[in-house]
């Protein structure tokens, strides 16, 4: 995979009768920064899901990198994702088990090593280097489940990293994360993006702290895409009050873009 | 000591490491009923092939690697059936047809019933011999997968949505699973089975911090377990298969009893 640009045109996903996403036309191009935003069952991690092609589509095209997925078989599908770096939502990873953080973050060299290749001194140089970038030098021999849901998203950040991805792709990173530890996840995600320009494509809830490097927020609803644009194109538009039932106002505060509620 | 017994130590040493050592993952997936599910697959697998008159332990590798890549073909996030209700499932099927070949066989019921808590003071060399080949292709297969199976563990959804092979590292596991419990169950018994799968790793993820120390602690848990257990029902005059699973699961109890009064492993 050459870069990171996504491009989905005439897209439909329908689970039992019913499109749960309908993307007519969307072009990410490589190194976007791109804030993916919606109620709740708006489609934003179907359209992630789709994206990296672990949701086939019922009808349309989905390139990743310039590669039509539906020309791809499996195993050729398999290696295209080890270009994407994925940070998932808490329920879908084992926080309990008691790995280490530098364990953590090392299984980001898994899809980037061959099947069975083991992982050897040369990884464990990245490994450390990406610990040492994101402050968790000191935390690498303490398990990943004694720490802080801010500390663990810094890590599983890290551990995508690791990866060396083309895309990264965060569902709500900030969910369940006291309002510091969001703003030091998203200082992480921007610092990342300006320093190593790969593409971003941002899932999140949020709406009370934005990313000052998103170029572009893109509305969901009803698995549709409502609305297109800059930060405050898109929340301040009618669609957005449309989406959510509230009109917003977005306010620049110390270089960050906050959003208001402004009531119905 | 009769010498007799060092070959029923050693059966219960190889039989509890390589439970010990399958608990890790098995446990860290959060699916240890697939230690019954799979010991029932065996003991209806043992009882059809002894009704058609083939070998009983080819019948139970062949059910239990069929049920095996049945749960690996069931994809949660597609057919909306949790990894667990697809386990209960194929053990109430199993159950049944244990039940159904057990009404069928009629005369050697007690032979069958054997298999829920083996005949660990029956054993035969050949019998450890193969739980010892078991054993040592389980080594390998965790060694040449470990990071695969590290990133199963931690997040199935990390591993498909970056590039792993992950239905067919996790269906290779089930069928590794399949093999060890089908070849150990003559020795260590359905029942048995579960308890070591479950409480030597338990113990161990209470306890322990890093994955390499986790696989060491539970390997040798399992085998003291079995071989404490016995040496207990040996002495005391008591039933191997009850002792050795009291064991294994007062092990658990000391593990959590330790690591609430220390804070250990963080």
């Amino acid at each position: 995979m050459a870069n990171g640009c996504i491009e989905l045109s005439n897209v439909t996903v329908r689970r039992s009768g019913r499109t749960i996403l309908n993307i007519e036309k969307l072009s990410v191009a490589a190194g976007q920064f791109v804030n993916l935003v919606g109620t709740n069952g708006a489609g934003k991690t179907t359209l992630l899901c789709v994206c990296c092609g672990l949701i086939k589509a019922n009808t349309g095209i989905v390139k990743l990198g310039g590669v039509d997925l539906a020309s791809l078989g499996g195993w050729q599908k398999v290696a295209l994702r080890k270009h994407i770096g994925y940070v998932p939502q808490s329920a879908e990873y084992n926080a309990e088990l008691p790995f280490t953080v530098r364990e953590v973050v090392a299984m980001g060299r898994t899809s980037a090593k061959p099947l069975c290749s083991p992982i050897g001194r040369e990884d464990y140089e990245i490994v450390d280097s990406w610990l040492e970038s994101l402050g968790l030098a000191d935390r690498r021999n303490q398990t990943f489940r004694s720490l802080s849901g801010g500390e663990q998203q810094k890590t599983l950040i890290a551990r995508a990293m690791t990866q060396q991805p083309a895309v990264l792709m965060l569902d709500e990173p900030g969910a369940n994360l006291d309002f510091n530890w969001k703003h030091k996840i998203m200082t992480i995600v921007e610092d990342l993006h300006r320093q190593t320009l790969i593409t971003v494509l941002m899932v999140s809830h949020d709406a009370d702290l934005l990313p000052v490097d998103a170029g572009r927020t893109i509305l969901l609803h009803d698995g549709q895409i409502l609305a297109d644009g800059g930060i405050r194109d898109v929340f301040e538009s009618d669609a957005f009050e449309k989406a959510y039932g509230y009109k917003f106002k977005v306010l620049d505060f110390e270089g960050r873009k906050y959003v208001l509620s402004r009531g119905r | 000591m009769d010498p007799f017994f060092y070959l029923v130590i050693v059966a219960g040493a190889i039989g509890g490491a390589s439970t010990g050592l399958l608990g890790v993952y098995i446990v860290g997936m959060r699916i240890p009923f697939i230690g019954t599910c799979i010991s029932h697959a065996a003991m209806a697998g043992t009882i059809f092939a002894s009704l058609v008159g083939l070998n009983p332990t080819a019948g139970a590798v062949a059910a239990s690697v069929l049920t095996s890549i049945s749960l690996a073909a069931n994809r949660p996030h597609k057919s909306r059936l949790d990894t667990n209700v697809g386990l209960a499932i194929l053990f109430s099927l199993m159950l049944g047809l244990t039940f159904l070949g057990m009404g069928l066989i009629q005369d050697s019921r007690s032979e069958i019933l054997g298999l829920l808590w083996g005949s660990i003071l029956f054993v035969q060399r050949d019998s450890v011999v193969l739980i010892a080949l078991m054993g040592i292709l389980l080594v390998i297969f965790t060694v040449v997968f470990n990071k695969e199976l590290k990133l199963l563990m931690f997040s199935r959804s990390i591993a498909a949505a970056t590039g792993m092979h992950e239905g067919l590292v996790y269906c290779v596991f089930l069928v590794v699973c399949g093999l060890i419990l089908a070849v150990n169950l003559k020795v260590i018994g359905g029942l048995m089975i579960f308890s070591l799968i479950t409480n030597p790793a338990a113990a161990a993820y209470q306890v322990c911090r890093g994955h390499k120390s986790v696989v060491i602690t539970s390997t040798l848990l399992g085998a003291l377990s079995a071989v404490v257990g016995f040496l207990f029902s040996f002495y005391l005059g008591l039933p191997t298969g009850a002792c050795i699973v009291i064991v294994s699961t007062m092990a658990f109890g000391i593990a959590a009893l330790y690591r609430r009064l220390s804070g250990s492993a963080d």
